[in-house]
């Protein structure tokens, strides 16, 4: 084909200056790492020279909360609390998506529907997060539910507006071309809509990920009967600060993992026919 | 037997406004089955106006068509845009059995004929985003042959790509078209790629009337490099420079 000829290999440089160019990258990365490396430690420094400054009853030292971290981690009944926290935050992002999706395509789709819709979403996008994590815990108490609504109220907006421009901009000579070759309606949905509104609906549930944990977690530090929020409430009635922390700091890693590998795995298969995805993943 | 059948087609925008224009005028032509007949003309003549009628995309105003399948029953048709159209998101092969009403043994097997008539069978599972434009075009060419339409309509399909590309995949759609004797109806503003692939040249005028009909009968397979190719392709070009300058002198008096 026409395409290979122009696929010549330039000339190899001169080994010398390339070899020179490789070191100043190795220096570069070590400067960067050393610095990364600086950065913990001198926020180590602080936090220990903090609990020197109010006592370590009242901030304890790094050792002591590493200690009580290893403490939960050995008992295993962090496990529990965790999962039930994930799997509360996801049947958020479920409900959040299940009626946040459609009214976004409604949006999207049709002018009538995004004049009715687009004033109420906004508010409701703007309304903050722990607003809704109170709304939550007077409607459902003491109760599994309330952590899963907070998550699904602060979630829903986002979804909804971001479905909204993912389907206003679907690419409508793909439309035209599915008429064309007489595709029906439901086909065009499942084959040209859908496909298009998925990298937006990704881009929404990262975005509220980070808020999500967060407001699950405090919902559940009022109202709730397990997970990570209702564990910190304990120790915290039991004065125990240094277990308050180790249990934020775990919910913290643990959380950061599941972005780091569940959504951004699946989202990196999903989205495989992206050039930018699939250069990312090599 | 006459696939396409149009009698005194015309065509107006706004109509019944004081900005009604008229796009085409009085058109009746018929396209035998098997042929491959070329609508050419200058920008704005219409004829990617008439492609959109006979694909059903556009109504007309009056006058009638008709088309007719080998078969009985409603016509297929099968269509090649300017740019490539495949869903970005689905592999090659699963573009080609996208426009497909079923997915059974002979069907797939077709899809993959057609893919390795474009010399695309080990790309089956790229993405489209993998694939060059000229690629993704050829792509385009095999996913309308493969749905084994009754007409074949082809709207500038070559005009987005470098002439090199262009020409390699001109020669390759000659060499598809011989095999499957497809009924083919083909836009273009380039006289010079008509001559090389039509049986047939219908020449449009500003204003939307058919100026000529011009029958090619060349041997095929027709290489650009043939002197008799070339001598008729200078010949139908000079015959639309001489339209070029009547209407430009007749809208000059008016």
């Amino acid at each position: 084909m026409t395409d290979q000829l122009v696929g010549a290999a330039p000339a190899a440089p001169p080994a010398d200056p390339e070899a020179g160019a490789k070191r100043t990258a190795r220096r570069r990365r070590w400067r960067l790492t050393g610095l990364v490396l600086l950065g913990w430690v001198a926020m180590f420094a602080l936090w220990e020279y903090g609990s020197w400054w109010f006592g370590s009853r009242l901030l304890p030292r790094p050792l002591e909360v590493f200690q009580a971290g290893v403490e939960i981690v050995e008992s295993g009944n962090f496990v529990t609390d965790f999962s039930a926290s994930v799997l509360k935050t996801f049947a958020g992002f479920a409900v959040a998506a299940a009626v946040g999706a459609p009214i976004g395509y409604l949006m999207g789709r049709y002018n009538y529907w995004r004049a009715f819709f687009h004033d109420g979403v906004t508010i409701a996008g703007t309304i903050p997060a722990i607003v809704y994590a109170v709304m939550s815990l007077i409607v459902f108490g003491l109760s599994n539910l309330g952590p899963i609504l907070a998550v699904a109220l602060v979630s829903a907006p986002y979804i909804a507006l971001n479905v909204a421009e993912g389907i206003r901009g679907v690419d409508k000579s793909l439309i035209t071309m599915s008429e064309a070759f007489g595709r029906s309606s439901q086909q065009i949905r499942r084959e040209v809509l859908l496909p298009t509104i998925v990298p937006f609906i990704f881009a929404a549930i990262r975005m509220c990920f980070a808020v999500a944990w967060k407001v699950e977690a405090l919902t559940e530090v009022f109202g709730g009967r397990n997970g990570v929020g209702f564990q910190i409430r304990t120790e915290y009635q039991l004065y125990d600060i240094a277990a308050v922390l180790a249990w934020m700091f775990l919910f913290i890693v643990f959380m950061l993992i599941i972005e780091r590998l569940v959504l951004a795995k699946s989202e990196a298969r999903l989205l495989a026919w992206r050039p930018q995805e699939r250069s990312s993943a090599l | 037997m006459a696939v396409l059948t149009i009698k005194n087609l015309a065509k107006t925008f706004n109509v019944g406004t004081p900005k009604a224009s008229r796009v085409l005028d009085d058109i009746s032509f018929d396209v035998r089955g098997g042929t491959f007949v070329s609508i050419v003309g200058p920008s704005g003549c219409g004829k990617s106006t008439l492609l959109n009628i006979i694909s059903g995309v556009e109504e007309h105003t009056s006058g009638d068509i008709s088309l007719t399948s080998d078969a009985g029953g409603p016509a297929r048709m099968g269509y090649v845009f300017q740019d490539p159209r495949l869903l970005p998101w689905r592999s090659v092969m699963k573009n080609m059995m996208y426009v497909q009403d079923d997915r059974s043994e002979a069907t797939v097997s077709r899809a993959k004929k057609y893919l390795d008539m474009v010399g695309l069978a080990k790309n089956a599972d790229f993405f489209p985003g993998q694939l060059s434009g000229g690629m993704q075009q050829r792509v385009g060419i095999a996913r309308a042959f493969a749905v084994e339409p009754d007409l074949l309509l082809m709207d500038e399909p070559f005009s987005h790509l470098d002439a090199i590309t262009a020409r390699g995949l001109r020669a390759q759609l000659q060499d598809i078209w011989a095999q499957s004797k497809k009924t083919v109806v083909f836009v273009t503003h380039d006289v010079v790629e008509a001559v090389e692939l039509s049986d047939r040249i219908i020449v449009l005028q500003p204003g939307g009337r058919i100026y000529e009909d011009i029958t090619i009968d060349l041997p095929r397979p027709r290489r650009q490099t043939d002197p008799t190719v070339a001598t008729l392709q200078a010949e139908v070009l000079g015959r639309l420079e001489t339209m070029k300058a009547m209407s430009r002198t007749a809208s000059a008096v008016a």
